[in-house]
């Protein structure tokens, strides 16, 4: 696929001087980024001024998957050949990057998920908590999936057009993880897990979620299987 | 009839009509609504019949068969309530995005 039309979309809700650090560092790649705003108190367009983004902004606030949805929906009607999911807290690495999107590039496959326990070295700065209730989670998306992957609930990953137009998104918060493994598997789209570092700093265990909502996330899926 | 009874029948009828002003156009909602006001009424004026039908399931009070059966219905309603919101938060978060998408295209 030579000159791919590739967009990253970048959630953010309340980010503030990271983001820009995120997104800035996103430029370097030369893809086009699109920042959504999830209905940010004070808006985070202060933020990203003179960079060049498209920027999309939620008027009332409706979760992380709700916006990555708007994210694709957008690119796809740009005519995104790839789409890439890239969190806004600075916990993924724009290098890991390159890594998502060579199987879809050469056609391996149609989406890649990002795993922080492919990579030969231990997640750093991982507590053991978070570690936990990730491998709880992994068995639980087995139960729901029958997909048994080496991480849960990593929001770094990329997918060309087709597997794009078929993950439509209806999880607005954070299941949105497992309902991409439903979706994919309703689908039968061809996945790959690759190794990406995730950066737990002080910034971004703050920003990002307890661990604690794994459990509102565990009854978002099963109202999600019940009403399906 | 004692006065709780009359108490009861006033409520539930109260309730029945005003469910009934609201939800004026969709048959089957009347029709349950009908049957289950009419079965409360029965069993307020017959409070016999539920210790009848407790003691053939085994339960041996009325007043306990009425608890388990309500907690039941709790439930159902519960679940029925979280999948109209989840229905709801859907049709938001679609009017939302058409919105922010349709924004960014007139900035263009």
């Amino acid at each position: 696929m030579p000159e791919a039309n590739i967009y990253i979309i970048v959630p953010a809700y309340n980010e503030q001087e990271m983001l820009r650090i995120v997104v800035s560092s996103l430029i370097q790649t030369g893809y086009k980024i699109v920042v959504v705003d999830d209905g940010s108190d004070t808006g985070v367009s202060p933020f990203l001024n003179g960079l060049p983004i498209q920027l999309l902004k939620h008027r009332i606030n409706l979760g992380q998957g709700a916006a990555l949805q708007t994210g694709n929906s957008y690119a796809l009607q740009k005519g995104a050949d790839v789409i890439i999911h890239f969190d806004s807290d600075g916990q993924h690495r724009v290098a890991d990057i390159e890594t998502l999107l060579a199987p879809i590039l050469s056609n391996e496959c149609d989406i890649t998920l990002g795993s922080r326990f492919l990579s030969k070295s231990r997640p750093v700065n991982i507590s053991f908590f978070r570690n936990m209730v990730l491998h709880t989670a992994r068995y639980l998306n087995y139960l729901f999936t029958g997909l048994l992957l080496t991480d849960a609930h990593n929001g770094l990953r990329a997918m060309n057009r087709h597997a794009a137009q078929q993950l439509v998104l209806t999880e607005n918060r954070m299941a949105h993880a497992s309902e991409v493994l439903f979706l994919l598997k309703k689908n039968k789209l061809r996945f790959k897990e690759v190794p990406v570092i995730i950066d737990y700093t002080k910034y971004s265990k703050q920003k990002g979620q307890s661990s604690w909502n794994s459990i509102r996330i565990f009854f978002d899926l099963l109202l999600h299987k019940l009403f399906e | 009839m004692s006065a709780i009874q009359v108490l009861l029948i006033s409520a539930f009828l109260f309730t029945a009509l005003y469910y009934f002003v609201r939800l004026r156009n969709r048959i089957a909602d009347v029709l349950l609504l009908f049957i289950l006001v009419a079965g409360a009424v029965l069993f307020i004026l017959f409070p016999g019949w539920t210790n009848f039908i407790a003691q053939k399931l085994g339960v041996g009070r009325g007043a306990d068969l009425v608890f388990y059966t309500c907690i039941v219905l709790f439930c159902f309603v519960i679940l029925k309530l979280y999948s109209r919101m989840r229905r709801l938060e859907q049709q938001i978060t679609e009017i939302i995005r058409k919105e922010t998408i349709e924004e960014a295209e007139i900035k263009e």
